[in-house]
């Protein structure tokens, strides 16, 4: 069992022997097992492996749309299993920020509407107040001129930079990525991979998955997953050390 | 939620093609209905004008005389007296005529006919003149004593022509047979299924058939403000008769000429009073009503089904192609019932949004063609009592309409959106569509 810590810091993930099986048909397949971790704030942690190793599966429990099936995951100081579908969804809107691999945004709804409805979702805001924060984003991920534009009408790159925006505009504890490089092309790929780091040297923590060596060397932390565990962890790094 | 309401529009508009195609089957299905209920109501108007007019009233109280338990006639004796009782006691009453009433057989040189006698006062039935359309003489010389009017179908079975002869023989209130001869003063063109079996003196003529005085009448036709009141006043009016000493008989679903056995059968002598609608007067046309109607419910309800099936249809190919898209925004936080919100919205929309063009259109094609003057069927002339094809759009059901279509087709949204939101977020997510 490999554990990784952050000392003295009050972690946002906490993961303690997690399995996760799922049934097919008569079969049982582990795509977890005893899977033990720990994500601190700042950190900027890229979970990596082969396909099939069990990374969109980690991710999928800390992104509280998954629960495991024995062990504890502990997101923004709530124990997940214990929680109902509906708290589930809340802490979801409330904690956390998603990153797509295929962006996933309202296809009928302008860059602006798709980045503020996180907002309505929470109904904290009035218009005024969500106007500024998504504006601020906008500006913030370099689309800002592209507000009013679908998402059909953007590049992959500029859909992806209107998801991080989107993923930001709550102030999630942890913003979770899956592969959110691998729909692009390298020379885009590396501007998002610049923009997160950028954002993760402001104060957002990330946490993503890739299989792609060149992502995995941009990470402040690798968790390396195969068959289902973590193998190894070789730089253990405080919070923003990548930096 | 404003924004649940522009995904919705976007949405539908999106797809287009398949939005026209079931909103297009949706606003048919609400002209179709917006036709049908106007028509029916245009049938219903000019049936009950038109019967109402000529053999009944709203709310009729008449009567049976006995003179022996043996015997029957349709005789309310002093008139009068019951006449301004009920004006007292007929809440919504807007007017009343005195009638009598009468059956007996007509008898010309060539044939004779069973026929159901009225006997009217011309000069105060403005409405009967208006509404009856005459084709030989006038209906005015019905103030002539022993004139007579009877109808087309009446006037070529006895081979009668303005100016003839025909003699009206009936049984006398005291059981012995009479006859008077009446002269022909004018021939009307048939309106309704039995209005051959119709003929109409003057109030006196039936009198001195009956050998009746002046203070007896067959009964009073009560005309109200509000006539589906009718029911509702016969029971007041029954009740108040019984309270002011009238014995009152117990209401049977007939018209009064088929009573005539039934009450020479009864073991009673003496003056009764019977408070009849329209309904019990004339069951042709009840029951044509209901026939029309109960057609018009089954239409309407396999119309809806299709509907129905057609925006589940349309809602489980949406949420099979945006299943990625629901995973990805329960994932961002989206609770399980404004995903099932977001669906409902787009049928809600697109069902109010076709039911009004729907309203918009039937209400249109109602008004062209009523304008356009339609013939009617020669069989349905008969049964509808009328010549042209009327539509009356009634604005409280043309909105129930609207109303039931748009809420039923929104609920056969619900099923779909209702699975929609149960679907998991991360099969939802990582979803082939």
């Amino acid at each position: 069992m490999h554990m990784a810590t952050t000392p003295a810091i009050e972690p946002i993930v906490h993961l303690s022997n997690v399995d996760k099986d799922y049934k097919l048909g008569a079969v049982t397949v582990s795509a977890l097992k005893q899977v033990s971790l720990e994500i601190a704030p700042g950190e900027f942690t890229v979970i990596a492996g082969p396909s099939g190793s069990g990374k969109t599966t980690l991710l999928n429990l800390i992104g509280c749309v998954d629960v495991a099936t024995r062990g504890e995951v502990i997101v923004a100081g709530q124990d997940t299993g214990k929680l109902s579908e509906g708290d589930l969804t809340r802490l979801r809107l409330n904690a956390l920020g998603f990153i797509f691999q295929s962006f996933n945004l309202v296809g009928v709804l302008d860059a602006f509407q798709n980045v503020e409805f996180p907002l309505l979702l929470q109904k904290k805001m009035n218009a005024a107040q969500r106007k500024e924060r998504v504006m601020d984003l906008l500006n913030r991920v370099g689309i800002a001129e592209y507000a009013h534009h679908r998402p059909g009408e953007l590049s992959g790159g500029q859909r992806q930079r209107v998801a991080i925006a989107r993923a930001l505009v709550t102030f999630p504890r942890i913003v979770l990525a899956d592969e959110p490089t691998a729909n692009l092309d390298s020379v885009t790929g590396n501007q998002i991979l610049d923009l997160m780091q950028e954002l993760n040297r402001e104060g957002t923590t990330f946490l993503f998955s890739t299989h792609d060596p060149h992502v995995v060397s941009r990470a402040g932390r690798v968790v390396r997953l195969v068959d289902g565990r973590i193998v190894t962890e070789p730089e253990q790094q405080s919070p923003m050390s990548h930096t | 939620m404003n924004t649940l309401l522009l995904i919705a529009a976007r949405n539908l508009a999106r797809n287009r093609k398949r939005t026209l195609l079931l909103g297009g089957a949706i606003a048919v299905v609400t002209v179709l209905l917006v036709l049908l209920t106007s028509l029916f109501n245009g049938t219903q108007a000019s049936m009950l004008r038109n019967a109402t007019t000529l053999s009944t009233g709203h709310v009729n109280v008449a009567g049976f005389y006995k003179i022996t338990s043996g015997t029957a006639a349709p005789v309310v004796t002093e008139y009068a007296k019951l006449r301004a009782l009920v004006e007292k006691e007929t809440p919504g009453l807007q007017s009343l005529v005195i009638r009598g009433r009468g059956f007996g057989k007509l008898v010309s040189d060539a044939s004779s006919q069973i026929a159901v006698v009225s006997g009217i006062d011309i000069a105060q039935e403005a409405n009967f003149k208006n509404i009856l359309e005459i084709v030989h003489g006038d209906v005015n010389r019905l103030s002539e004593p022993h004139s007579i009017l009877i109808f087309e179908a009446t006037a070529e079975r006895l081979e009668l022509k303005i100016g003839d002869n025909v003699t009206l023989s009936s049984q006398t209130y005291r059981g012995s047979n009479n006859s008077i001869d009446c002269k022909v003063v004018a021939i009307a063109k048939p309106l309704g299924m039995f209005s051959s079996f119709f003929a109409y003196v003057p109030l006196q003529t039936l009198r001195e058939l009956y050998g009746l005085d002046q203070t007896t009448a067959g009964g009073i036709q009560l005309y109200l403000k509000d006539w589906e009141q009718a029911e509702q006043v016969a029971a007041k009016l029954r009740i108040a008769l019984d309270k002011s000493g009238y014995r009152v008989m117990d209401h049977m679903d007939l018209p009064y000429w088929r009573k005539f056995d039934i009450v020479k059968r009864e073991d009673w002598t003496g003056q009764k009073i019977d408070v009849t609608t329209w309904m019990d007067e004339d069951p042709f046309m009840k029951w044509t009503l209901f026939g029309f109607r109960a057609l018009i419910v089954i239409i309407f309800m396999v119309l809806l089904a299709i509907i129905i099936i057609g925006v589940m249809n349309t809602l489980w190919m949406a949420i099979r192609e945006r299943t990625r898209e629901v995973g990805a925004l329960r994932a961002i936080g989206m609770q399980r019932h404004t995903v099932m919100a977001m669906f409902v919205t787009e049928g809600a929309l697109l069902a109010l949004a076709s039911s009004t063009i729907g309203v918009i259109l039937g209400v249109a094609a109602a008004f062209a063609l009523n304008a356009a003057h339609l013939k009617m069927i020669k069989g349905f002339q008969m049964v509808l009592m009328s010549e042209t094809v009327t539509l009356l759009v009634n604005v409280p059901t043309v909105l129930i309409s609207l109303l039931v279509i748009a809420s039923v087709t929104t609920l056969g949204s619900i099923l779909p959106a209702w699975r929609a939101a149960r679907l998991q977020p991360v099969e939802a997510m990582h979803s082939s569509n």
